[in-house]
């Protein structure tokens, strides 16, 4: 499959974009964990579509971060790039830490971003069903939250072995780069559910069944308070939805586009 | 050479399955576990021993500020100082420090720490800290940014003391239209400077540039010390002058009794109290506290940290506390304070479950027999 790796400058801020895939364009915004090298689920989209897999400021080779005070300075940072990239009206496929970015370009920039697809979603505080401490030391404890099934080996290699791992310095780079964005108010933008109304793209909605970190009544309020959304809820499946069910999750956005 | 007293003023109470029930000593240990009377009956013997160590001629006391822990009781380390400003009459008070960016706006700080200099006649020392890893969950603060909050407080903070108010604060993280705190403190230009470090070298070249004093933040080895200060002078020399002994603080847990083999079979459990329950959870590094780098180095260097200590031994030999009687204790700090070159020597008296009475009976030990002969010694090495 073709891979491309670019540099670009987004306003002043250095930006890794990774493009693989060919086909019409399609914009995937990761999670918190930093999927910027691409994954098997990123190879199943690129079977349709030219993903472009951009890694957010702070993350991976992005720099940039000092200009990132809260989420809409990360969302203005993505209506830059898309003007930089030429893209309107693109899907996008986005992943918790993503998929609330995605829904506060929709809002500033409604021309920018066509049908969305939002797996495990950040972005909203539902009462009652609070999200768990994401910000926490123990990898063992991350992988029981994270994952349906700790002791897989997916949740096994996700993280780095301990404090010489190469990829720790990653790993702490994209902790900070989300706590900038993610730390107060947690996870979430207080005014984002008041907005939901106004964001009419199709949207699909998928989450696990036994997310630990962001309850599925995160996901069940997404898709009662947008206006064109529906829910795809799988089973066995924990935080990390594109890890676990990597063909279901992948097979069911790209139903949903094809749709569209 | 001055000896500060040193209080964390700390939950004596914590239950026996703590080891198994509890993952730390800090922001999510129940609350529950704080009995209020308990509570009272604790913080008036730490006031009295504070007390008690200015009637022994201790140059000073020291207290500190943490949040929703059992480790230090203090939330609010002002409180505590302006009792003392009352009850104490010539020791200096050192309140290392207020958590500055946790202050808002900022100027509260400069407001109280004011307050405390013109009730004690002067005698405050202010600390100015970034705040613990674990504050930066217990008031939901983004850590990453601590240190641009901390230095915008930290020099607004010097400007309320000495520049006439009002005028106008437009920063990023306060926007203050009217700067102009009542009181005034009566040192001037402002009260001395204290900045507590656990080894950055960002921390310390600040320090040194701004002719500060730097505290080591305790509970390593002593090399980890050594370093640090050595960094420290160097840095000093790079700003054209040469450090001043009493730029350099050194805190640690002392405890005197009649004998050595007294001393540990007395001190022994509270120790062992303070670093199996009390330190849990203390080393946390929330995201973009201190750079990913830093966090990588730090970690190495908490292999040389107390709570890696399983005997005596281990605690003797990277001397993480002096333990024994005047004469070890003085011979022991006499070494050490000479290697180490720092002209305050910060003394925590009290820890963990140690009893008032014991508490007070090694600081009076310590006061009578080791700190008059150990201060003549050191006042002679140092300036030599």
């Amino acid at each position: 499959m073709k891979i491309e790796n670019k540099t670009l400058n987004i306003a002043g801020k250095k930006t890794q974009l990774t493009i693989l895939g060919e086909g019409p364009p399609l914009l995937y915004l990761h999670s918190a964990g930093g999927e910027t090298e691409p994954i098997a689920f990123h190879h199943k989209l690129a079977e349709k579509y030219t993903v472009y897999l951009p890694a957010h400021p702070g993350f991976a080779l992005s720099e940039g971060l000092d200009h990132i005070d809260d989420i809409h300075d990360l969302a203005w940072h993505y209506v830059d790039l898309l003007g930089e990239l030429n893209l309107e009206n693109v899907p996008v496929v986005s992943y918790s830490l993503g998929a609330w970015t995605a829904a506060e370009v929709k809002l500033i920039r409604p021309n920018l971003i066509g049908p969305m697809v939002m797996i495990a979603a950040a972005g909203l505080h539902v009462d009652g069903s609070p999200m768990e401490e994401l910000f926490i030391d123990s990898f063992d404890k991350l992988r029981e939250l994270l994952f349906f099934d700790p002791s897989s080996k997916q949740a096994i290699d996700y993280f780095p072995a301990d404090t010489n791992d190469p990829r720790i310095l990653m790993w702490l780079r994209a902790r900070e780069a989300t706590a900038r964005v993610g730390w107060n108010p947690y996870l979430h933008d207080p005014k984002l559910a008041g907005h939901l109304h106004r964001l009419d793209s199709p949207v699909q909605v998928i989450w696990g069944r036994h997310d630990k970190l962001i309850p599925l009544a995160h996901g069940e309020y997404y898709t009662q308070h947008l206006p064109n959304a529906k829910l795809t809820v799988l089973e066995e499946c924990g935080h990390m939805v594109p890890y676990e069910k990597t063909d279901e999750a992948a097979a069911i956005a790209l139903d949903f586009l094809g749709s569209t | 050479m001055k000896f500060f007293a040193f209080h964390l003023m700390p939950w004596d109470r914590l239950p026996d399955d703590f080891a198994e029930k509890y993952d730390t000593a800090w922001t999510w240990l129940p609350n529950e576990i704080f009995d209020p009377v308990h509570g009272g009956e604790l913080y008036n013997n730490y006031l009295d021993q504070l007390v008690l160590a200015d009637q022994l001629g201790f140059d000073g006391v020291c207290v500190n500020e943490h949040h929703q822990n059992a480790y230090g009781t203090m939330p609010s380390p002002n409180l505590m100082a302006s009792i003392l400003a009352r009850q104490t009459k010539n020791c200096k008070i050192a309140v290392v420090g207020n958590a500055i960016p946790f202050y808002d706006p900022p100027t509260r700080c400069a407001e109280e720490f004011s307050m405390i200099d013109c009730i004690s006649g002067g005698r405050l020392i202010a600390g100015l800290v970034v705040g613990g890893g674990p504050e930066y969950y217990s008031f939901s603060k983004n850590p990453t940014f601590a240190r641009e909050m901390y230095r915008e407080a930290f020099d607004l903070i010097i400007r309320a003391w000495t520049e006439p108010g009002p005028f106008e604060h437009y920063g990023k993280h306060w926007k203050l239209k009217y700067v102009n705190p009542w009181p005034r403190p009566i040192q001037q230009p402002h009260p001395p400077i204290w900045i507590p470090g656990a080894g950055s070298r960002e921390t310390i070249q600040f320090v040194a540039q701004r002719r500060f004093a730097y505290m080591g933040i305790p509970y390593f080895h002593m090399d980890f010390f050594q370093r640090n200060f050595d960094m420290f002078r160097d840095e000093c020399e790079k700003c054209d002058y040469t450090a001043d002994p009493e730029q350099l603080g050194w805190l640690l847990p002392i405890y005197c009794a009649e004998t050595d083999e007294q001393a540990w079979a007395e001190y022994e459990a509270h120790l062992w109290y303070f670093v199996k329950k009390l330190l849990k959870g203390l080393v946390v590094f929330p995201p973009g506290y201190t750079s990913a780098r830093s966090i990588a180095g730090i970690q190495k260097g908490l292999q040389q940290f107390m709570s890696t200590c399983e005997t005596r031994n281990d605690i003797e030999a990277g001397g993480y506390a002096i333990v024994g009687s005047p004469d070890t204790v003085r011979q022991k700090l006499s070494e050490r304070i000479k290697k180490l070159g720092v002209g305050n020597l910060l003394g925590l008296f009290q820890l963990g479950t140690l009893p008032h009475d014991m508490t007070c009976k090694s600081m009076k030990l310590f006061a009578e027999k080791v700190m008059p002969g150990l201060r003549e010694e050191m006042n002679a090495a140092l300036t030599s």
